[in-house]
């Protein structure tokens, strides 16, 4: 009886073990995984980084070896090349104005929509909603005909106006409204509060975590653009930096190329810098898609 | 009183929702509108006082345009290697990363940075990294995988899986966390009965966890078709606007843009605008009804 008890023991204890060693194998399987996904995900940009500190010949003969010594060349020859201060002011102009309107026209808009009293609400509802399925291709000629017709050609307003707006937005600012208590209005309007102090005061406040998602969203989408500013910018001193870049890449000559390495980690800082600061809101405004 | 009362909130309301009126009617109703007409018309960009209306000449060049036809195929081989290839990335990895418990969100973190990188940054450092002088042919090189260099941008097959493969590494990062999302949301207990019930965890993905997933699965494909279909960036970048001696890199966008504003004629772009809007239209509503039977 003692004998039988104590071999079961044994037996549980040694599968406890193995169990234990499976589960411990399993996880180095799983974080192996996970690591060499890192690499992979991480390997370009410190390829980036890496010829950025190179000499131009050594980029074209050496790519899988470190820098001979650091070389700053790269950073400070590229800013003889390129007008970069303008690059910068052009493209953080027109970003920071595609964000700002975008935030105050798709909240003014959602909050009309879901909280104020507008004819044909349903109806205007639905062609937001419906609105978010037209492929952008389908407007690329036309608009551009229009934009041609205007005289808005190489202009920041270009770039700015015809996506001041999106139906995606607007869908996201409804999604963040409807769930916002109406109580809190109706208090402000027994206080004797307007409709335009309520929203200001009242509702744009509550809203800074969606507000956050749609400038994310507009800044973003306005910095890494490259088909509009293709289409629309004629002179270098409008450009922005994603055509800058672009165009300079034919440009330089390969015992130069330092320089576009450079300036490539030049355009991609400032954006990774802003997501470190503000990951939680990055990841939630790609994803915070009506997915609940 | 309260009548006064409700035509001031109306009149609020009119002003708020204005901004979408504008927006709606000038730079989507008014250029949909042109892109019809356009398509009907024989139009220089430079001189549209001379359009002429051709009827369904546009149509029919555009139908029966090979090279309309190539960007059509070379989209799709890329979109499905794309988007397979995609799938299985971020689902492995939101299953392992759920599994996980410790340090899931710093490899959250790493996998997202390429979604805020430029698709121009991107795609040059990719095109130096897979050239025949980058640091992968020449690993390859080395270890006599490969006998000589590829110039992979040149050839009939390669340019469409590559670039598939940039756009997973690419776009992986945000489907992840969508599949994050949607796993979180799963009952724990049905998972625990399965596995009382002896199922093997393969058996418990196919027949439990995936179908449970479906809403994401469904959201992240129609994006997919969407925004992929309309690739430009990473061709135009890397390629001529005939996509390479054999077209091979060439898509429909490209081939607009081609057309449109190399060639002036902006009736033929806007029906390839057209068609392609439909195709993805049709492809979002077949991949909708497809997912849906298999409810």
């Amino acid at each position: 009886m003692a004998t039988t008890i104590t071999s079961s023991e044994n037996n549980s204890r040694h599968l406890n073990n193995k169990n234990k060693s499976i589960k411990i194998l399993v996880n180095i399987i799983l974080y192996g995984i996970l690591l060499i996904g890192s690499i992979i995900v991480l390997y370009p940009f410190f390829f980036m980084i890496m010829n950025s500190f190179k000499v131009g010949p050594e980029i074209m003969n050496a790519p899988l070896a470190l820098p001979k010594s650091i070389n700053f060349g790269g950073y400070t020859e590229v800013f003889n090349s390129l007008n970069i201060p303008r690059l910068f002011f052009n493209t953080i102009v027109i970003a920071s104005s595609v964000t700002v309107l975008n935030v105050l026209f798709s909240s003014m808009v959602a909050y009309a929509i879901v909280k104020q009293d507008v004819p044909y609400k349903r109806l205007t509802r639905n062609i937001i909603l419906a609105s978010m399925m037209i492929p952008s291709v389908l407007l690329l000629i036309p608009t551009y005909t229009m934009m041609f017709n205007w005289n808005w050609i190489n202009t920041y307003r270009v770039l700015i106006i015809p996506v001041s707006l999106s139906a995606y937005n607007i869908f996201l600012m409804i999604q963040f409204f409807t769930q916002i208590d109406d109580a809190y209005l109706e208090a402000a309007r027994i206080d004797g509060a307007n409709e335009f102090t309520i929203f200001t005061k009242v509702v744009l406040p509550m809203a800074k975590p969606a507000l956050a998602t749609i400038g994310i969203l507009a800044f973003m989408g306005s910095w890494n653009d490259f088909l509009n500013p293709l289409l629309y910018l004629r002179s270098d001193t409008k450009f922005t930096l994603q055509i800058a870049i672009f165009k300079f890449r034919n440009a330089i000559p390969g015992v130069h190329i330092e320089q576009l390495w450079a300036a490539m980690v030049l355009v991609s800082l400032p954006v990774v810098i802003i997501y470190f600061f503000m990951q939680k809101n990055f990841i939630k405004a790609f994803t915070g898609v009506g997915l609940k | 009183m309260s009548k006064i009362k409700l035509t001031s909130k109306r009149k609020w309301g009119i002003i708020f929702v204005s901004p979408w009126i504008i927006y709606f009617l000038v730079f989507l109703a008014y250029p949909m509108s042109l892109a019809f007409k356009n398509s009907f018309l024989k139009i220089n960009l430079i001189q549209p006082e001379k359009a002429t209306f051709v009827g369904f000449e546009n149509w029919i060049k555009v139908a029966t345009d090979g090279l309309f036809w190539k960007s059509m195929f070379n989209i799709l081989y890329n979109q499905s290697i794309f988007i397979g290839l995609a799938f299985i990335i971020s689902l492995s990895l939101a299953l392992i990363l759920t599994k996980i418990k410790f340090g899931g969100s710093i490899f959250r973190t790493i996998y997202f940075i390429p979604m805020i990188t430029s698709v121009v940054v991107g795609m040059l450092i990719f095109d130096y990294i897979s050239s025949p002088t980058g640091p992968i042919q020449q690993i390859m090189l080395q270890n006599g995988w490969i006998s000589e260099g590829v110039f992979w941008k040149t050839t009939k097959w390669l340019p469409m899986p590559i670039i598939a493969i940039f756009s997973s590494w690419k776009w992986f990062g945000i489907q992840m966390i969508i599949f994050i999302g949607g796993l979180a949301g799963i009952d724990k207990q049905v998972l625990e009965a399965a596995e009382i019930d002896g199922s093997s965890w393969i058996n418990t993905l196919f027949a439990i966890t995936i179908p449970l997933l479906k809403p994401q699965i469904v959201f992240v494909m129609t994006m997919n078709i969407i925004n992929g279909f309309q690739m430009f960036t990473e061709v135009f970048i890397n390629f001529d606007l005939l996509g390479g001696p054999y077209n091979s890199a060439l898509t429909p966008v490209m081939y607009l843009y081609q057309k449109g504003f190399q060639n002036m004629q902006m009736g033929e772009a806007s029906t390839i605008g057209i068609l392609l809007a439909i195709v993805i239209f049709i492809l979002t509503k077949v991949q909708d009804k497809i997912l849906k039977v298999t409810e």
